[in-house]
């Protein structure tokens, strides 16, 4: 280290290397620190994050395209060694779905002839807009991911993240041609959900661990859950569709719900962000519901042709807590056909 | 290598360094934190050669840490700095000592810099956060910091101060 314990006074800094430049850069950022904890939502500051992402998008995406070939290579090699295992799990899960294919056709039956009805009127329809990560906070306490769409593409700030799994997140920072999903799992994340069969809502809050915890409000009843029960987001806000997977509950722990995930974040690769409008319900809107698109013939020929006719459709008290956009979907194959994702190869 | 190339490979090298904590490795099927290389830079270059590493650099690696990363901004430059100035002024007990001695050195900085991680994002999400995936980074970036030590030792002998 003879040659490394040298100092040249070379290099970037050598007229600025002094500690009065390092002390006040180090104060700037304690004022940074202060202003964000105040206004982490400044307009300044996130137009400053946005930029950055953007112009980092482009390096992002060359690079996560050799990582993700690596990876699915590793993945290979991996699945040779659990083959046999994988098939017959594989199998099983098969003739489960199956079966409930069986019934989902029957109910899909059934819904068709409900829709028929004058008193039903469907709810927006969701355009989904397919996006590939190409990013992702490795942060013990940040924990985002960023993806190759933008405010071009129809994205912007609230909308709902999902893969084939289930809800993975929101997105909080729009560029042009990239964004920044907030993660389920992330401190700042809260997402309001309700827990099927309960009957209770509450909300999802992020604690840096692989599983979040559903809190409730102090009431006076005790809230009763089991493990094993499924946990689907409620609408409340007005921020997120109703009824999107999110996960079971695992555990009780001292009156909060542990949530194992649905999304697994460490092979989230292909995602949805769904660009889904709330209803704006208006009490006369909703009295008189004369629209021609609240037809279901003419509604269901209008989500495939144009996605900004239906979403003009006269919200109903239906409409304001929609089912699952795939349920919604469901009666239309035409949709369901569209809006499956470009190749499902993941593993 | 122009003189102005040489100069900037430290910060150039941060820069790479944030980007890798911006992509998704997901080492060891997503089990193995990703080092925070910016971290063990910011080391290296306080230790041997700070004039090739400005504070100004510092700030903006870790000001594009923050931006990427999506964390409260003002948080990472403001580790990298204190990093930096307690480490340049325990300069002269590091020059010239065995690379384990650096080592266990560094080993001080990382745990210094975990806890001022934790303390402000706890402070400012109002909880105390868990720790266990910040000690798993920390110890990731601490066990790979002498293969690191060893490139860049050799990029600043050879390359950026000789040739």
């Amino acid at each position: 280290m003879e040659v490394l314990g040298q100092d040249r006074r070379e290099g970037l800094g050598r007229r600025a290397d002094s500690r009065v430049t390092l002390l006040t850069l180090f104060f700037v950022s304690v004022l940074l620190l202060l202003s964000s904890l105040y206004s982490a939502e400044a307009s300044v500051f996130r137009k400053a994050r946005e930029t950055v992402v953007d112009a980092a998008a482009p390096a992002l995406a060359l690079f996560a395209g050799p990582i993700n070939a690596v990876q699915g290579a590793v993945g290979d090699i991996r699945d040779y060694f659990n083959v046999l295992k994988q098939n017959e799990a594989l199998r099983q899960e098969n003739a489960e779905l199956r079966q409930w294919m069986n019934e989902a056709l029957a109910l899909r039956e059934t819904v068709a002839s409900y829709e028929m009805l004058h008193a039903y009127y469907a709810p927006p329809a969701v355009r989904p807009i397919n996006a590939i990560v190409i990013g992702e906070s490795n942060d013990a306490f940040s924990h985002s991911m960023l993806v190759n769409v933008g405010s071009d593409e129809g994205v912007s700030h609230g909308q709902a993240v999902i893969d084939p799994s289930g809800l993975v997140g929101r997105i909080v920072d729009v560029g042009k041609a990239a964004s920044r999903i907030l993660l389920l799992t992330d401190v700042q994340s809260r997402v309001p959900v309700y827990i099927e069969g309960a009957d209770v809502e509450g909300l999802l809050v992020g604690r840096t661990k692989a599983r979040p915890a559903v809190t409730f409000t102090k009431s006076s009843e005790p809230v009763i859950f089991e493990p094993g029960q499924r946990v689907l987001t409620s609408g409340a806000g007005g921020v997120l569709p109703r009824g999107l997977p999110v996960g079971v509950v695992a555990e009780d722990r001292k009156g909060e719900a542990i949530v194992e995930l649905y999304a697994n974040y460490a092979r989230t690769r292909l995602v949805r962000v769904l660009n889904y409008k709330f209803p704006t319900v208006e009490p006369d809107e909703v009295a008189t519901p004369s629209d021609g698109a609240a037809q279901p013939e003419a509604s269901s020929s209008s989500a495939s042709a144009s996605n900004e006719e239906t979403r003009t459709v006269q919200p109903t008290p239906q409409a304001v807590t929609p089912v699952t956009p795939a349920s919604a979907a469901a009666p239309r194959p035409v949709r369901t056909e569209e809006e499956a994702l470009p190749e499902e190869v993941e593993d | 290598m122009s003189r102005l190339m040489k100069a900037a490979t430290p910060t150039l090298l941060g820069v790479v360094g944030v980007l890798l904590l911006a992509l998704p490795l997901r080492l060891g099927a997503g089990v193995v934190p990703t080092p925070l290389l910016p971290l063990i830079i910011v080391f290296f270059w306080s230790v041997y050669g700070p004039s090739y590493l400005p504070a100004g650099s510092v700030f903006l690696i870790g000001l594009l840490q923050d931006m990427l990363t999506g964390g409260p901004l003002g948080l990472w430059p403001a580790v990298y700095l204190v990093t930096q100035y307690i480490v340049i002024s325990q300069r002269s007990y590091f020059l010239g000592r065995e690379q384990k001695v650096v080592w266990i050195g560094f080993a001080f900085a990382a745990t210094g810099a975990a806890l001022i991680l934790w303390l402000v994002m706890s402070l400012m999400s109002g909880v105390l956060l868990p720790v266990g995936a910040l000690l798993a980074q920390m110890a990731t970036t601490v066990l790979t910091y002498p293969l690191f030590n060893f490139g860049f030792a050799h990029l600043q002998r050879r390359v950026i101060v000789e040739a």
